[in-house]
């Protein structure tokens, strides 16, 4: 994870600024943007390898970031955070080209695994 | 009213409070997922490093003491509201203050309105007469209007919902701005308004005003009854 570049996009501002604090803590180099208007314009400035993408948000709606996440680079990997109370809206996330879904409230060791896992994807490819 | 009417109403009233609890729930993981993160911060900081005074120990714990005891306040008033909601179906008709009424949903409803990023602002006045009514019933038809009334609206617009009174009824105003009176006229379905009916009320559109077009619920008062 070493030079491995993080996004989270989430406009629980709380929510967004703790968990890059617990990231960096982890050594992961975090970055947190509060709308989808924000994630996608810093996507050409930080160059993320991974992102942590919350499904809804008030400008754009997570799937639509998803969409131009992956226009702008299909090699970006993206875990969604779902409140969904049923797995359906993860799991069509994935079919849109998510590497991974978390549900929230977030388990932070569940979703630092699939960091290390997408990180590994990554770093195979 | 006919039995598939009332059938209809009733169906769309089940999934008007779905809908309702489902914004909620979605709230309260928010809610939830900032308390877990500020402590687990906290717990991090512990684990990593050990209780120290240093200044940015002390300002991360600072923030996570507040975030969390913030949160916490916030979901017991939510829950506060969720209780009364949820015991309204237990008296059929009964009387009650509209502004009660509209608190307790107001808290499943604002997070729609959030999501489209139209500012919700509420002016209840005080000492209105009480209401003798189907609170229940009454709840899903300001949800189906207030979301009507978020169909018109966009990013940056606002939605206003003031209740006063006049005589022996009780009004509630939805004001939406940036919005003209014409596009309102065609808004409410049969099924809605069969539903203020069976309240023995009324919903129409004022008179367009500047910039702003208005909803009025027209609900009779305990005062009203005979």
């Amino acid at each position: 994870m070493k030079d491995t570049k993080l996004l989270i996009i989430d406009d629980e501002v709380e929510f967004a600024a703790t968990l890059r604090q617990r990231l960096e803590l982890r050594g992961i180099d975090a970055t947190d943007v509060h709308s989808g208007g924000e994630g996608l314009q810093t996507l050409a400035e930080i160059g993320p390898d991974i992102v942590i993408l919350d499904l809804k948000m008030p400008d754009m709606a997570g799937l639509d970031v998803l969409a131009e996440i992956k226009k702008h680079n299909p090699a970006i990997e993206v875990i969604m955070l779902t409140g969904h109370g049923s797995t359906a809206s993860g799991i069509e996330a994935m079919e849109k080209g998510a590497f991974d879904y978390v549900m929230k409230p977030v388990d932070l060791n569940i979703l630092l695994e699939k960091i290390y896992s997408a990180d590994e994807k990554r770093s195979k490819e | 009213m006919d039995a598939m009417t009332e059938n209809t109403i009733r169906q769309e009233q089940v999934g008007s409070f779905g809908q309702m609890v489902a914004g909620f729930s979605h709230d309260m993981k928010n809610h939830l997922g900032i308390i877990r993160e500020s402590n687990g911060l906290m717990s991090d900081v512990i684990a990593m490093g050990g209780l120290s005074d240093d200044e940015a120990s002390v300002e991360r714990f600072k923030k996570s003491i507040d975030a969390i005891e913030r949160r916490v306040a916030h979901v017991a008033k939510m829950l506060h509201h969720l209780s009364g909601f949820a015991h309204r179906p237990d008296t059929p008709y009964s009387s009650f203050q509209i502004n009660d009424l509209i608190a307790e949903v107001i808290m499943l409803f604002e997070r729609f309105s959030r999501l489209k990023q139209i500012d919700l602002a509420l002016e209840l006045e005080e000492g209105l007469p009480s209401v003798y009514n189907d609170p229940s019933l009454l709840q899903h038809v300001l949800y189906r209007v207030y979301i009507l009334c978020l169909e018109q609206l966009n990013a940056g617009h606002n939605l206003g919902i003031i209740t006063g009174q006049d005589e022996k009824i009780v009004v509630v105003t939805f004001r939406l701005s940036n919005t003209s009176q014409t596009s309102l006229n065609t808004l409410f379905d049969e099924n809605l308004q069969a539903a203020v009916k069976k309240l023995e009320g009324t919903l129409e559109t004022g008179e367009a005003i500047h910039d702003h077009a208005d909803v009025k619920l027209v609900i009779p008062s305990l005062s009203a009854e005979k």
